[in-house]
C-alpha cells in the first residue's frame, strides 16, 4: 500500500459533532413533589418571603433553587392557572396579586394559612356573590366574608431536581411550576461543564470527518488483512492540532490539509491475529482470505480478546513507543555498548498504517511550523486552556512553568537506527520533534490526546480509554453498537429519529424505545477519571440507514 | 457478593489458598512499584496464568494483572478453557476487567477487598450480572479481604514522586487498624 497516497486520497466524512449524554442527561431524575401555591398581596412579597423563611425551615439536601418563589398570574402554567380559577374568583386587581410557593417540606396547612393571613389579596366582591356553603375544601375555605382577605391554598406539583437544559425548564414551567436553567450551575459529577464541553467540540469539529475517515481506512485494512474485524482507532494530539492551526494563521493559510500532522498513532482491530496454545490463529487458518470468515457471527471462543480491540492496542501502540524510546535515552544517557535489551512484551506485528503513523516523525524544516517560534499564545497555551476535564480547572496556564517547558525546545531526532520500523522508502528525516512524548519529556499515557473509533467501544475499552486518561472519544453515530460502553443505544431503528431530534435542538429525554444498557462510560459521577464523548452524526444518516445483518459484536 | 461461608474456614480451603497465591503476586507488584494489585487464573485445580498490575513498566494503564495472567495461560491453553477457569484476585476487577472477563467467559471470580472507585463487579457497576452478548458470571468478594487492603495501605502510605505535586507523606503512619477493632492484621504468610 502506498500509505501517503492513500492518506492525501482520503476524503473526509460530512457531517457534525454531538456530544453524546451522560447516564444522567438521557434518565434526568425526574423526581417530582407536592407544593402549594398561594395568592397574595404583591406589595408584601418579601414579607411573606421572610416570614415563610422563618416558620419552616428548608431541607439542605433538597435545593430548589431552580423553583421561582413567585409567579404572576400570566405566568402561571396554564393548567395551574385554570384549575386555580375554576375554584376561585380572581381579586379585584389582578395586578396586585402574585402567587408564592410553599414547596416542600410541607408545613402544617393550619399553620400555613394563618401564617399568611396578614398578606392575603382584598378579596374580589364577586366573591360575595359565592354560596357560602363549600367549606370544606382548603382551597374554598371561607369565601364568604367579604370583609376578612383569606389564603387558598392550591395544591401543585413541582420537579424536584433542577433542570438538565432550557428546554427541560420550558417544559416544566409550561406545565408544573415557573423554572429556572442555570446552565452555569455545578453540575460537574452530572455532565461536563459546558464551557469544557464546547471548547473541545470546537477544537475537534474542524478535521473530525478526516480522522473518521482514517479510522474507517484502518477498519477496511484490518479487515481486509484477516488480521480482525472492520474497526479502527486514530489517537490524535489537539496540542499539535492547535500548534498547526496557529501556524496556519500567521502565514495565512488553510491548514486543513494538514490535518495527518496531529496523528500520533493508529491502531486496527486484530483479534483473529492471535495464536492460542501454540495453534494456528484464527488468522493463519483462513489465510488470504477477507474478511475473515469468523467475522461473519459472534462466536466468543475465536473472538481473541479486547486487548486486541483497535481502542487497546491503539493505546499500547503509545506504550511501545514509549518503552522503545525510554530504552534508547537510557541506553544513549549511559553510553554503554550494550544493545537495545530485548523487548519482554509481546510486540504484535504492524501494518503498513499503523506503521507509518507510530515511526514517522514531524516534518522538520520543511515546513515553518516547527521553526515558528513559540509566541505567548502558542499552542502550548492553547493547549492548557483545554484542560483534562478531570484536572483542576482553575490552573493559571502562564504560572505553571512546569507544563509549559514540556514541548520545546524541539528535541533532535532520534538516532535513524530507532526508525527501524519506519517505512523504509522514507528518506532519511531531517531533526524534526517527534509528535509522542516520552516520558522524560512530561508524556505519560494518553493523558489529553483524543482518540477517533470507526465504531463505538465495548465496555472495556470504553474503560481502557478512560484509564488511559484520553480527553475525548468520538466515533460516528453509525458505529454505534448494542454493546457499546458510551451510548450503546441499539444500532437499528431508533437512530434515524434520533438525529431528527438532534438536530431540532438540546434533547434531554428519549423516550418511546428500548434504554437497555445505557452505559455512558465516559462521564460518570461513580468514576475517578472522566472523558468528554461525541458522536459524529454524517450528513447522509438524515437518510435512515443503518448496518444491516451485522452481528453484534464487541468492538 | 459477600463471600460465601465462614470466612476462616475458607482461608484454610482451595480458596483461601489461592488467593494467598494472589496475595503473594500483589507483594510483587508493591516491591515493584506497581499498584499493589495481584491474581492467579485456577483451571483444574492448577494455576494456570499469574497477574500482577504491570501499568507502571509498561506505560500503558490498561495493563491490569487480569491481563498479564490471561495472556499467560494462553500460551499453553486455548481461549475456550476460560469458561471452565475461576479467577483468584487481591481487589475487585474495575470496570475493565469485568468486561473483559465476562467477554473470555470465566466461570467465577473470588475477590479480596471490593473497589469502590472503579469497581465492575459491583463497586460502581455490575457488568458480571448485567444483561449482555456474553453470560453472567458469579463473584464473591470479600476472602483475605484485611490482607489486599494492607497492601493497598502500604502502596498509597508511599510518595509518588511522578506526580507533577508529589505530596509529602513523611509524617503519616501505616494504618493498621480494621473497623471491627483488630489492631493487628494476621501475617498471612
Amino acid at each position: 500500500m502506498d500509505v501517503e497516497k492513500t492518506i492525501r486520497g482520503l476524503k473526509p466524512l460530512g457531517g457534525q459533532v454531538v456530544p453524546i449524554r451522560t447516564v444522567q442527561e438521557t434518565r434526568p431524575p425526574e423526581e417530582f413533589g407536592d407544593a402549594f401555591v398561594a395568592e397574595v398581596n404583591v406589595k408584601s412579597a418579601s414579607k411573606v418571603i421572610k416570614a415563610l423563611d422563618a416558620a419552616f425551615p428548608k431541607d439542605p439536601s433538597l435545593p430548589l433553587s431552580h423553583l421561582r418563589r413567585f409567579a404572576k398570574r400570566e405566568l402561571l402554567p396554564p393548567p395551574l392557572r385554570a384549575e386555580i380559577e375554576n375554584q376561585s374568583t380572581p381579586p379585584a386587581a389582578p395586578a396586585q396579586t402574585i402567587f408564592v410557593l410553599i414547596s416542600p417540606p410541607l408545613p402544617d396547612l393550619t399553620t400555613l394559612t394563618a401564617l399568611l393571613a396578614p398578606f392575603a389579596p382584598d378579596t374580589a366582591p364577586a366573591a360575595t356573590n359565592d354560596p357560602p356553603a363549600t367549606d370544606e375544601t382548603p382551597g374554598k375555605s371561607s369565601q364568604s366574608d367579604s370583609s376578612t382577605p383569606t389564603i387558598q391554598l392550591h395544591p401543585v406539583t413541582i420537579p424536584l431536581c433542577p433542570p438538565f437544559n432550557a428546554t427541560q425548564a420550558e417544559t416544566w414551567t409550561k406545565t408544573l411550576w415557573p423554572v429556572v436553567f442555570n446552565p452555569a450551575a455545578p453540575r460537574s459529577t452530572v455532565a461536563p461543564p459546558p464551557q469544557i464541553l464546547k471548547r473541545a467540540q470546537e477544537s475537534i469539529e474542524p478535521r473530525a470527518g478526516y480522522y473518521l475517515s482514517l479510522a474507517r481506512k484502518v477498519a477496511e485494512e484490518a479487515e481486509q488483512s484477516g488480521l480482525g474485524r472492520g474497526v479502527g482507532a486514530v489517537i490524535v494530539d489537539p496540542a499539535i492540532e492547535a500548534e498547526i492551526t496557529e501556524a496556519g494563521y500567521e502565514a495565512g493559510y488553510d491548514t486543513t490539509e494538514k490535518w495527518d500532522e496531529a496523528v500520533l498513532a493508529v491502531a486496527g482491530d486484530a483479534r483473529y491475529s492471535r495464536s492460542e496454545a501454540g495453534a494456528p490463529s484464527q488468522a493463519q487458518l483462513h489465510a488470504g482470505v477477507a474478511p475473515n470468515p469468523a467475522s461473519k457471527t459472534y462466536n466468543a471462543d475465536v473472538e481473541g480478546g479486547p486487548e486486541l480491540h483497535a481502542l487497546m492496542r491503539a493505546v499500547d501502540l503509545i506504550a511501545r513507543w514509549r518503552r522503545e524510546h525510554d530504552r534508547l535515552d537510557d541506553v544513549s544517557a549511559s553510553t554503554t555498548t550494550a544493545g537495545p535489551s530485548k523487548p519482554e512484551l509481546e510486540q504484535s506485528e504492524l501494518s503498513a498504517l499503523e506503521s507509518y503513523f507510530l515511526y514517522r516523525h514531524r516534518p522538520g524544516t520543511s515546513t515553518n511550523i516547527s521553526n515558528s517560534p513559540h509566541s505567548p499564545s502558542s499552542p502550548l497555551k492553547r493547549k492548557h486552556q483545554d484542560p483534562n476535564p478531570e484536572s483542576n480547572l482553575t490552573i493559571d496556564p502562564s504560572t505553571d512553568p512546569s507544563q509549559s517547558e514540556l514541548r520545546h525546545p524541539p528535541l533532535p531526532a532520534p538516532p535513524p537506527s530507532t526508525i527501524v520500523l519506519a517505512d523504509s522508502s522514507t528518506p532519511a528525516l531531517r531533526p524534526a520533534a517527534p509528535r509522542i512524548r516520552t516520558r522524560s519529556q512530561g508524556g505519560y499515557l494518553c493523558t489529553d490526546l483524543d482518540v477517533y473509533l470507526s465504531h463505538e467501544p465495548c465496555l472495556c475499552c470504553s474503560m481502557g480509554m478512560l484509564l488511559s486518561r484520553f480527553r475525548s472519544v468520538i466515533f460516528p453515530r453509525r458505529g454505534r453498537l448494542e454493546s457499546g460502553g458510551l451510548s450503546s443505544e441499539p444500532v437499528v431503528g431508533p437512530v434515524a429519529d434520533e438525529v431528527v431530534q438532534a438536530a431540532e435542538a438540546d434533547i434531554s429525554i428519549i423516550d418511546g424505545h428500548d434504554e437497555r444498557g445505557y452505559y455512558g462510560l465516559h462521564w460518570r459521577k461513580e468514576l475517578n477519571w472522566r472523558a468528554l464523548g461525541f458522536e459524529f452524526v454524517e450528513d447522509e444518516d438524515l437518510e435512515a440507514k443503518s448496518e444491516v445483518g451485522m452481528p453484534v459484536f464487541h468492538a | 457478593m459477600e463471600f460465601q461461608g465462614d470466612t476462616v474456614v475458607a482461608e484454610d480451603s482451595r480458596h483461601g489458598h489461592f488467593m494467598r497465591q494472589a496475595l503473594l503476586m500483589g507483594e510483587k507488584a508493591l516491591q515493584s512499584g506497581e499498584t499493589p494489585v495481584g491474581c492467579v487464573l485456577v483451571h483444574n485445580d492448577q494455576i494456570v496464568g499469574f497477574g500482577m498490575n504491570d501499568t507502571n513498566r509498561s506505560m500503558n494503564g490498561t495493563r491490569h494483572a487480569e491481563f498479564i495472567a490471561i495472556a499467560e495461560m494462553l500460551q499453553s491453553y486455548p481461549r475456550s478453557a476460560l469458561q471452565s477457569t475461576d479467577l483468584y484476585v487481591t481487589v475487585e476487577p474495575c470496570v475493565m476487567c469485568a468486561s473483559a472477563l465476562k467477554q473470555y467467559r470465566i466461570r467465577s471470580v473470588y475477590f479480596g477487598c471490593a473497589n469502590d472507585r472503579f469497581g465492575g463487579t459491583g463497586g460502581v457497576l455490575s457488568l458480571h450480572s448485567d444483561d449482555s452478548i456474553d453470560p453472567s458470571y458469579p463473584v464473591y468478594g470479600g476472602l483475605f479481604e484485611k490482607e489486599a487492603i494492607m497492601l493497598l495501605r502500604r502502596f498509597y502510605i508511599q510518595e509518588n514522586e511522578k506526580a507533577p505535586n508529589p505530596r509529602p507523606k513523611k509524617n503519616r503512619e501505616l494504618n493498621t487498624k480494621f473497623e471491627d477493632g483488630n489492631e493487628e492484621v494476621p501475617e498471612t504468610w
